[in-house]
């Protein structure tokens, strides 16, 4: 049997797992009816000190929707309010308790050794955005050749040879990709000392100079928090923050999973 | 003779061989075009930066998204059909081997 589209999810029988993360924990616990899907109930599958964190679910493929997408994290986060968790990615769906329960068997040790180093870790993103006009305004403000350069096509308007706008534009485009990275290691350099880890992902679209998070103890929460806003009224003329979390450590856990496709 | 025959063949073998390369290139490209979800979900954080950051409302976002979730769903069934991995689904633990 082949999964089914997501929209037979209201008449699919419920027999499948769908697994948010794996916590320590060695009760049966309940986080109530907030799973994806229409609320189903959230609980956990336990093997020794480690637990699934399931709700009950068609045999389906969950499209990446929004709503998707929140109710899985909504899950994370109210799991996080008192657990230190491996997130699993999106959409990860097991066929029965069964197989969910050999999951926890045979990467026992591996959870153990990754939640041991995620004790008390969480994770913020960053995302930088900025304003063209703004940092182009700042640019040919503060240099002088742009500055000299631009003055002197301005004044001789009509005799200007098209090769001083182009030498002027590539002159911009050089100084905007210096000042992007300036920006950058400077704004990593400040949130170094109060942060484990960080990693950079693929800027989304052309305003965007960094998408960051960043691994932090929980004991450096707030100092990491007075950082970023220190950091954003710093450059609030010319950059736009995108600040989140605090989230499980999606960017920080690597756990190859072995999983196939349950036929 | 070996010789005579690729000369006296080459102008049809000629063209034969050239229109099959072709095809196979234009089949392998056209193939990487339907298999990869990569370009799809950019356009999906894409069109959530936009939502964040106040460009569009929800109403326009819903219908775009629609419009990105038709495209994966696509490329999965393409994927499918190639015999190719695909994501989401039921999975369990592989047999046989241990976890890194």
């Amino acid at each position: 049997m082949t999964a089914e589209s997501v929209s037979a999810s209201e008449l699919a029988p419920t027999e499948g797992k769908y697994v948010y993360c794996i916590i320590r924990n060695d009760r049966s616990r309940d986080f109530g009816e907030i799973g994806i899907g229409s609320g189903a109930r959230v609980y956990t599958i336990n093997h020794k000190d480690l637990s699934a964190v399931v709700s009950d679910t068609p045999i389906v493929i969950y499209d990446p929707t929004r709503e998707n997408v929140l109710a899985h994290e909504f899950v994370n986060e109210t799991v996080m309010r008192e657990f230190t968790l491996i997130p699993m990615s999106f959409g990860t769906v097991f066929r029965s308790e069964n197989d969910v329960l050999a999951l926890l068997k045979s990467t026992f040790q591996a959870f153990t050794d990754v939640l041991e180093k995620m004790q008390d870790k969480i994770e913020f993103g960053l995302k930088i955005l900025w304003d063209r006009d703004k940092v182009v305004a700042a640019i040919e403000r503060d240099n002088d050749e742009i500055r000299r350069l631009k003055d002197e096509i301005t004044r001789n308007a009509a005799s200007s040879t098209y090769f001083a706008r182009m030498q002027l534009g590539r002159l911009v485009e050089a100084a905007m990709e210096e000042a992007s990275n300036r920006y950058v290691n400077d704004i990593h350099e400040q949130l170094k000392s109060v942060s484990a880890a960080s990693r950079s992902n693929k800027v989304i679209g052309d305003r965007m100079i960094l998408n960051a998070a960043f691994l932090v103890d929980r004991k450096d929460e707030k100092a990491f928090d007075e950082r970023v806003k220190a950091i954003s009224l710093q450059y609030e003329d010319l950059l736009s923050f995108k600040y989140t979390g605090p989230w499980p450590p999606y960017n920080f856990v690597n756990i190859k999973l072995k999983l196939e496709k349950a036929t | 003779m070996g010789l005579l025959t690729n000369i006296l063949l080459a102008p049809f073998l000629g063209p034969v061989w050239g229109t099959r390369f072709t095809l196979d290139k234009v089949d392998r490209a056209v193939r990487e075009q339907l298999t990869d979800d990569t370009p799809i979900k950019e356009d999906l954080m894409a069109l959530q930066l936009k939502l964040e950051m106040g460009e569009i409302d929800d109403d326009q976002y819903q219908v775009q998204e629609a419009e990105i979730m038709q495209r994966l769903r696509d490329v999965r069934e393409w994927r499918e059909r190639f015999g190719m991995s695909v994501g989401g689904g039921p999975v369990r633990v592989a047999e046989g081997d241990e976890t890194e």
